[in-house]
């Protein structure tokens, strides 16, 4: 069973409730055994966090119905897509659910446009267009050419505005951009989060990237060994990771933007209505009419966050302010110190030298510091 | 002048059923072979290898032993040939049916090898994207398989049918030399040959040279566009 940090959701309601998905699988397969039993909310962007190997790429296979399990059960929306007691097994082509491939997948033989007619035309609704679609993927100027001569990029746009043609009402997505370079990455970022935004599609996002979800999604599974092992709100998650050492240790942040100030190539973000959090100027997320309502999600790895027992204002560091120890965890030879400010949760790790030179204790009042340049986001993010 | 046109005639008559069983061999070649091609490029089962080598047999078997076993089968005193008598009322050794099933077996593997090889290329992956858009197994195949393997199925169906014109062993044997029936060209040129009418022989022959050769022609062409394209492809998206 999973540790459930938040529960949404309530089990006993998962058959009647729509957006709901009930996951129920228990299968062997040749190398590993995957086993889940989980109720998810269809709404938003649910990642799908593992190591590979951990089997999120088979329970998007599972629950789009390319692999069979030997018993269990799959409702979406209180309809049942698989049960293996009642010998259910809806055909991949019927359910419903869409799946953007790490390799795209797109149709050689046919353009861009073709590509996207495809999935129009075997959709049932019909209730988006196919000229709209193209707008929010911005395919305009690709739509005559090959598949084949895409780049990397453009080929997954076009697989995800396939995908979304389809109108399906959950939407896999299984490492779209893992292949992809950086740059490109926070662009198809930027624009999964708009077509999230516009078209309310639930999206299921599995990447051995935890960067890449922490931009994206609001619950987070985190898979290991065929199990689902912690479930939850996003950055309550990632935080919980940080004891079990396994991913970057880092403080995961939804801010609002507080102000841009291009001429310093800096944007701030509001912690509390005193203490701004600034990190380097992100172009790519600027959108003159949302400036003031924008959310930057970002995050600063526990080891860039150092500490001091008073505050330093003649120092090139921009940002510093006062927190609180909440807990110090002693790690091989590192200390684990959690910290709060406001509301806001920090990590950081300090050196058991530096922590017995200021002698450290719970409770402690002490001033985090860190650079701008250590607060990532988008175009900037990390590998954990 | 008159012996020579009805000559030509009976000749015309050759070419006509060589034809006729060349187009009816490989349209039932293209309904079995396809859905074999399928089975044996898709399945896992240990059958696999025993139906590939019973596929592959006419390539290293004399035609003549084939021609043999199935001059047996088709016999009234066996099974085949009598289930074939009591549905048709017609016995089958010596006519056109049996020439047309001797053929199709006979050319099976010039029809199952490079549409298995296509459709193992081809692979689930796109097959599974055109699942996860609403397109059912039918569906995919028409939209999908067939227009991606499109060169394959132009291939078998040519070497198929060219292969069939070319046969003469087996022919001989299950269909012995009725004209109009089994009598076929690669048959006539042989009578020419024993009757020592080489000017005839020479007619027959040089045609079917000609046309195997533009057959041939025509396949190696289709297949030499693919290369040259994907070539392009790349030194476009290199630049």
């Amino acid at each position: 069973m999973s540790r459930n940090i938040t529960n949404t959701v309530d089990k006993n309601l998962h058959e009647l409730d729509s957006n709901v998905l009930s996951l129920k699988f228990s299968t062997q397969f040749d190398d590993f055994t995957l086993s889940v039993n989980q109720c998810l909310s269809a709404q938003g962007i649910t990642g799908v966090f593992g190591h590979s190997g951990s089997g999120k790429s088979t329970l998007l296979r599972l629950i789009s119905g390319l692999e069979s399990s030997s018993t269990g059960q799959l409702i979406l929306n209180g309809k049942t897509l698989f049960d293996s007691a009642k010998n259910i097994n809806i055909k991949s082509e019927k359910r419903r659910i869409g799946l953007v491939f790490q390799d795209s997948r797109l149709f050689p033989h046919l353009n861009v446009l073709q590509n996207l007619e495809y999935a129009h035309k075997r959709c049932v609704n019909k209730q988006l267009k196919v000229e709209d679609i193209i707008q929010l993927t911005q395919l305009q100027p690709l739509l005559h050419k090959k598949t084949t001569l895409l780049s990397g990029g453009e080929k997954q746009r076009v697989a995800i505005a396939r995908a979304i043609l389809s109108e399906p009402e959950l939407l896999l997505l299984d490492e779209p951009l893992s292949a992809l370079d950086n740059q490109n990455r926070a662009l198809m970022i930027t624009l999964l989060l708009n077509v999230q935004r516009t078209l309310n599609i639930p999206m299921l996002y599995v990447s051995h990237s935890l960067a890449e979800i922490q931009q994206l999604a609001d619950n987070l599974l985190v898979m290991n060994q065929g199990k689902i092992e912690y479930s939850g709100a996003i950055h309550q998650i990632i935080h919980t990771l940080n004891n079990s050492q396994t991913t970057l240790q880092q403080t995961s942040l939804a801010l609002k933007v507080n102000e841009y100030l291009p001429q310093y190539g800096l944007t701030s973000l509001q912690l509390t209505p005193d203490i701004n959090i600034y990190l380097p100027f992100q172009k790519s997320t600027l959108n003159d009419e949302e400036v003031n309502t924008q959310t930057v999600r970002c995050y600063i790895a526990a080891s860039d966050i150092s500490i001091s027992k008073s505050e330093v204002f003649d120092s090139s560091i921009v940002n510093h302010f006062q927190a609180k120890i909440v807990s110090i965890k002693k790690q091989s030879n590192t200390l684990l110190l959690t910290l709060t400010c406001s509301d806001q949760v920090f990590y950081s790790t300090v050196s058991l030298w530096s922590a017995e030179r200021l002698s450290l204790n719970i409770d402690d009042l002490v001033y985090i510091q860190f650079k701008a340049s250590a607060v990532h986001c988008l175009a900037n993010i990390r590998e954990g | 002048m008159s012996e020579s046109s009805l000559l030509a005639s009976s000749d015309m008559i050759a070419l006509f059923t060589t034809l006729k069983m060349a187009l009816v061999t490989t349209i039932i070649l293209m309904i079995i072979g396809t859905p074999l091609a399928w089975y044996l490029a898709k399945m896992k089962s240990r059958y696999k290898i025993a139906i590939e080598a019973f596929v592959a047999l006419p390539i290293v078997l004399p035609p003549t032993v084939l021609g043999f076993y199935l001059l047996i089968a088709f016999s009234p005193q066996h099974l085949p040939g009598q289930v074939w008598q009591s549905v048709t009322g017609q016995q089958l050794a010596f006519s056109f049916s049996a020439i047309v099933i001797g053929s199709v077996f006979y050319s099976l593997p010039f029809v199952v090898q490079p549409l298995q090889k296509a459709f193992e290329q081809l692979g689930d992956d796109i097959l599974e994207a055109g699942a996860m858009l609403g397109a059912n197994a039918v569906d995919r195949f028409f939209t999908i398989v067939l227009p991606i393997t499109k060169a394959s199925f132009i291939t078998a169906a040519s070497l198929g049918f060219a292969h069939t014109v070319g046969e003469f062993a087996i022919v001989l044997m299950i269909g012995g030399n009725i004209s109009g029936e089994t009598k076929v060209l690669s048959i006539a040129l042989f009578e020419h040959v024993e009757a020592f009418n080489y000017e005839k022989a020479h007619i027959l022959a040089a045609s079917l040279l000609v046309g195997s050769f533009i057959v041939l022609g025509l396949i190696y062409l289709l297949n030499y566009k693919k290369p040259t394209s994907v070539k392009s492809n790349k030194s476009v998206s290199m630049l």
